[in-house]
């Protein structure tokens, strides 16, 4: 047995060493209270999932992040300070992500914090930013949970889930008896984004007669979609709500409806037709055409910021207006809101950023108006139905809204 | 629930499961001969898949013609692999090794992948992937008949090679003894490569099917190589014909619940079937009785 | 008497409980925290996985049911967001044993091979249920009270609970190598059937190893659950855990004392520090797998067996094969 005490020798060696490197190469401390000194630089931090099961949405929060930060670097910056973005890579883990939010500011002293992707993420990211002080603006974690937590710290730019659907809801409620389709099937994936949508929008539903004739929750990563989209197809629901959270189930459903030979009147998934250029190349060209989606912003939005926004992001990346992901602008709105709240408040003090941002202040981003309750949700913003019509993404109902293009219903055949 | 949606069920579960058949069909035969877990599989479908993507919308090439071109690229990777990497483990924790290997591997290839194609989904896309065929009033894809018969070519193929042929002779003889096969003159190194080859191969043909009929990207390996195993060690580790009839078993039964009970409870109910399956028969339907010693 | 290689346990020891104070960035400490629990978990695992051979890739069960004991008992007994949540840890490691009981009547029927995979279906059907059954909060998952504590020392009590797991699993792993159960876990890797036939009662003691080794895994879960603040069924039943814990004991020495211990001190804090380094995630992974397969393939039998191997050598230079150090590994 005496190989053994070499072994604790060395576990004991590499304990110290450890130990000691990392005091030597670090200094702690936040930078959250307030002042940069003139000449030096903002420093915001994130961490985004860049590789695992989000990486397809980090990826287009980073893009966002970015953009808004060359942005803002071209109007002078903040308050005089160049913007730097500090983006970490938390590999869809919680775990990572909690390691990261507290490397952001005790490590590489970050001035503010952007939140990362996913309601997933966002809480236990949101709970270790708050023991710092900090402020977490986030646009990607809307989850009722994530409001229910009773942190002071979250806010949240992009539209509340629960009631996306709303408007969609309303609108076939509204339709003409002659118009108004007779039954609807319900497909929900078990997720906390897209699991509270569905009830919300299937009492207005109820209400105006329309009939459920499926109504099921599906696992987050089922093995074989076909046969529950076969299911929804035996059943000839004229309309079919899909609670999605990414491309692969919508594109899935999709190519399993065609190859059934059904196509509803009317098709409108929680999220992934918001991908822009990632979802039409998925669903095939053509095949999109009269896919909804609900949401608080598109491409083609006449709100000059956005405007300003999308016409950056072509510059940058290429496309249309209809390509730009709703990520990127989720994210260029949190931008736009720290940027409202560093100039309200003269400082980068998180804790008078908290306190403006809660203060009932409404602030304009590419998203429209923002402005927080005292739980963080940004209650200002309507929730919009977009739809796809040919290669053009746009906005359908709330119908009295002035820009609505008139909507394409029932939905036309599948193309290919 | 009537008749059809049941029939219809089945015929689902039959025809993709039949894909996963093909994708588990190389980690059988690797386990079976090798004694290697490849959780490296599920990137290697995927490499399959993009290299597929690549060849399809750059230069115009039909997702079955580029077979020709993807079946054996991944041969050759694979055979570069074994070479580099899988030979040099030995020893007794030789199972247990070679899954710390393939794992590392599996990282480093998901992060070319992720750096080469980005994050972003795709699909492949065809003239026939949307389409289908009428028959008893159930319509049948044309990409899953295709995905079907490409399962049913492919792996008689190999059936034919393992059976009549003298590599064949070879390869059965490494999968039941190695030792005593390197007795009777067989080199185990030269099949063990090419066996490793031939497995990470036929997942291209997996991996066009899986990428025709599923957004994907780097990530989407997680999800594909723990489905994978369970189908592998359900029929048997090393056992093909295991492979394909547990690859058909598994998606059915969970279409079959999911049109029965509701799609929420497809991945329990197969689960605990399996748990069940294996505390009466713990080779797996199809595995030798004696199970080997890692 | 004081023994030398006690000499090295105790330092490494201080070391561990020096360094919060030493070294007070909470980035770093957080690292120690997740690191810790890790080690805990990994080396808990190796007292039944590595002794006994059956390669448990089930362990995230005792981890969730840890965690979401923790989560439902601090909302059912209203415990408020400080200290006193702490008290319920042990509570969620019991919790953890007792419900290893029936999964190990079930899983330890079969033979190793099997029982891998066996110990993956079940974790799924506990992942699966926590999602689909309402009183575990659906995909919503569940909240814990929060902590007002500042961060200066908010880390402390976790690190430090932390910390005691990992030495109580690191004491009860050793007291099992040495009892009489422990060499009867060994006979029963080394060769099951005639540990059977010397008149080992081997499903009994396999049974008590299998429950046993869920205790300190199952207050791992229940701490990480506080320190999280909120947990989701897909990140406590999590199949990345099940994985990591069994590559940290193989990367370390399974069946080893100290490889588990050394596997998931190196591998998670050298994980986590990574991913903050590289601000590109996809080189991230190249790096670390990279790394990773370096490793593997130079220590093809794990860090603790290829240094004690290659001290033995040069021991065995140093005093001309006068002294025979045999590895702890078989």
């Amino acid at each position: 047995m005496t190989g053994k005490r070499r072994l604790f020798h060395a576990f004991g060696v590499v304990s110290i060493t450890l130990a000691s490197l990392a005091t030597i190469t670090t200094s702690s401390g936040a930078s959250g209270s307030g002042t940069i000194a003139k000449g030096q630089p903002v420093l915001i931090g994130a961490s985004l999932s860049l590789s695992g099961d989000f990486s397809g949405d980090g990826d287009a929060f980073q893009q966002g992040y970015k953009l808004w930060a060359a942005d803002q670097n071209k109007k002078g910056g903040l308050l005089g300070h160049k913007v730097d973005l500090k983006i970490i890579s938390d590999a869809s883990s919680p775990t990572q992500v909690v390691t990261n939010y507290q490397a952001l500011i005790s490590t590489f002293h970050v001035n503010l914090t952007f939140g990362p992707f996913s309601s997933l993420l966002t809480l236990p990211a949101a709970t270790a930013v708050n023991r710092y002080g900090y402020a977490m603006v986030e646009g990607a974690g809307g989850a009722p949970s994530i409001f229910n937590a009773g942190l002071h710290n979250v806010f949240d730019a992009a539209l509340p889930v629960a009631n996306g659907l709303v408007p969609f809801a309303k609108w076939l409620a509204a339709l003409p008896a002659s118009r108004r389709p007779k039954t609807i099937a319900y497909a929900t994936s078990t997720d906390p984004f897209t699991e509270p949508q569905i009830p919300v929008a299937e009492k207005i539903i109820k209400a105006a007669g329309i009939k459920t004739v499926y109504y099921k929750t599906f696992p987050a990563e089922p093995s074989d979609y076909t046969t529950i989209a076969d299911a929804v197809a035996a059943t000839n629901a004229q309309v079919v709500i899909l609670g999605s959270v990414d491309v692969p189930t919508v594109s899935a459903f999709m190519q399993a409806f065609e190859q059934a030979h059904y196509n509803p009147k009317a098709f409108i998934a929680t999220a992934g037709p918001d991908q822009g250029k990632t979802f039409l190349s998925a669903v095939g060209s053509g095949n999109s055409n009269g896919v909804m989606v609900p949401n608080a912003w598109y491409g083609g939005s006449s709100n000059p910021e956005s405007k300003t926004m999308v016409a950056e992001f072509i510059k940058k990346y290429g496309g249309t207006p209809s390509e730009v992901n709703a990520d990127v602008a989720e994210a260029y709105a949190v931008g736009q809101v720290i940027t409202a709240a560093v100039k309200a408040t003269g400082g980068f003090n998180n804790a008078k950023i908290i306190t403006y941002l809660h203060s009932g202040v409404t602030i304009q981003s590419v998203l429209g108006a923002v402005k927080f309750n005292s739980l963080g949700e940004n209650n200002q913003p309507t929730a919009y139905t977009f739809q796809w019509q040919g290669s053009k993404f746009v906005e359908v109902n709330p119908a009295t809204d002035p820009s609505a293009t008139k909507i394409l219903f029932p939905k036309p055949a599948w193309k290919n | 629930m009537n008749g059809t949606a049941v029939l219809h069920s089945i015929i689902d579960g039959v025809l993709t499961g039949s894909v996963y058949a093909l994708m588990a069909t190389g980690l059988t035969l690797i386990f079976g001969v090798m004694n290697i877990i490849n959780v490296a599989q599920g990137i290697f479908v995927i490499l399959g898949a993009y290299l597929s993507y690549a060849l399809s919308v750059h230069l115009g090439i039909d997702l079955f013609v580029g077979l020709a071109i993807t079946i054996p690229t991944l041969f050759v990777v694979g055979i570069v692999v074994e070479r580099v990497f899988l030979s040099r483990i030995k020893g007794p924790e030789r199972v247990v090794m070679s899954i710390l290997v393939t794992y590392a591997i599996s990282l480093v290839i998901e992060g070319v992948l992720n750096i080469v194609f980005s994050a972003n989904y795709v699909e492949l896309h065809a003239w026939y992937v949307n389409r289908s065929v009428r028959v008893f009033g159930i319509y049948l894809p044309y990409i899953y008949l295709l995905g079907f018969a490409l399962a049913v070519v492919l792996l008689g193929a190999l059936y034919i090679m393992l059976y009549r042929t003298r590599f064949g002779a070879s390869v059965r003889a490494s999968l039941s003894d190695q030792t005593s096969a390197a007795l009777v003159g067989i080199n185990v190194r030269r099949v063990s490569t090419v066996c490793f080859g031939l497995g990470v191969a036929v997942t291209a043909a997996g991996g066009m099917i899986y990428g025709a009929t599923n957004a994907f990207n780097a990530s989407s390996s997680y999800d594909l190589i723990s489905r994978l195993l369970v189908i592998i060690v359900l029929g048997g580790m090393g056992s093909i014909g295991g492979a394909l009839v547990a690859g058909i078993m598994m998606i059915t039964i969970e279409d079959l619940v999911s049109v029965v009970w509701g799609p929420v409870w497809s991945n329990l109910a197969f689960f605990l079937i399996l748990v069940a399956v294996l505390s009466l028969r713990p080779q797996g339907l199809f595995g030798k009785p004696s199970v080997r010693v890692a | 008497m004081l023994k030398a290689r006690n000499v090295w346990w105790i330092l490494a020891l201080v070391a561990l409980v020096l360094f919060p104070l030493i070294e007070t960035n909470p980035t770093y400490t957080t690292i120690g925290i997740f690191t810790l629990i890790f080690m805990g978990c990994a080396t808990s695992w190796n007292m039944f996985s590595g002794y006994s051979g059956y390669i448990n890739l089930g362990s995230a069960v005792s981890y969730g049911v840890g965690a979401y004991t923790m989560a439902l008992l601090a909302d059912h007994l209203h415990v408020p967001g400080n200290g006193d949540l702490f008290w319920l840890i042990p509570v969620g490691g019991l919790a953890a044993m007792i419900v290893a009981v029936p999964v190990g009547l079930v899983a330890l029927r079969v033979r190793r091979h099997t029982f891998v995979v066996i110990t993956i279906a079940i974790f799924f059907v506990f992942q699966l249920s926590a999602i689909n059954f309402s009183f575990t909060g659906g995909t919503s998952g569940l909240q814990l009270p929060l902590i007002p504590w500042l961060e200066t020392n908010y880390n402390k009590p976790f690190y430090y609970s932390a910390l005691a797991i990992t030495v109580f699993a690191a004491l009860l792993s050793v007291a099992v190598r040495r009892s009489r159960f422990g060499l009867q876990l060994l006979a029963i890797r080394d060769d099951e059937d005639r540990a059977a036939g010397l008149g080992v009662k081997v499903f009994a003691v396999k049974l008590a190893g299998f429950t046993m080794s869920a205790f300190a895994v199952g207050m791992g879960g229940a701490l990480y659950a506080v320190f999280l603040g909120q947990i989701y069924p897909q990140f406590v039943f999590d199949p990345i855990f099940d994985i990591s814990i069994a590559l940290m004991s193989i990367f370390g020495g399974l069946g080893t004392l100290t490889g588990p211990l050394l596997g998931a001190l190196v591998l998670e804090s050298t994980q986590q520090y990574l991913t903050i380094r590289f601000s590109n995630g996809s080189l991230y992974l190249i790096v670390f797998g990279a790394l990773f397969l370096v490793i593997v393939l130079f220590m093809p039998q794990g860090i603790v067996v290829y240094l004690s191997d290659w001290r033995s050598r040069r021991a065995a230079r140093r005093v001309e094969g006068a002294r025979v150090v045999v590895g702890e590994a078989s």
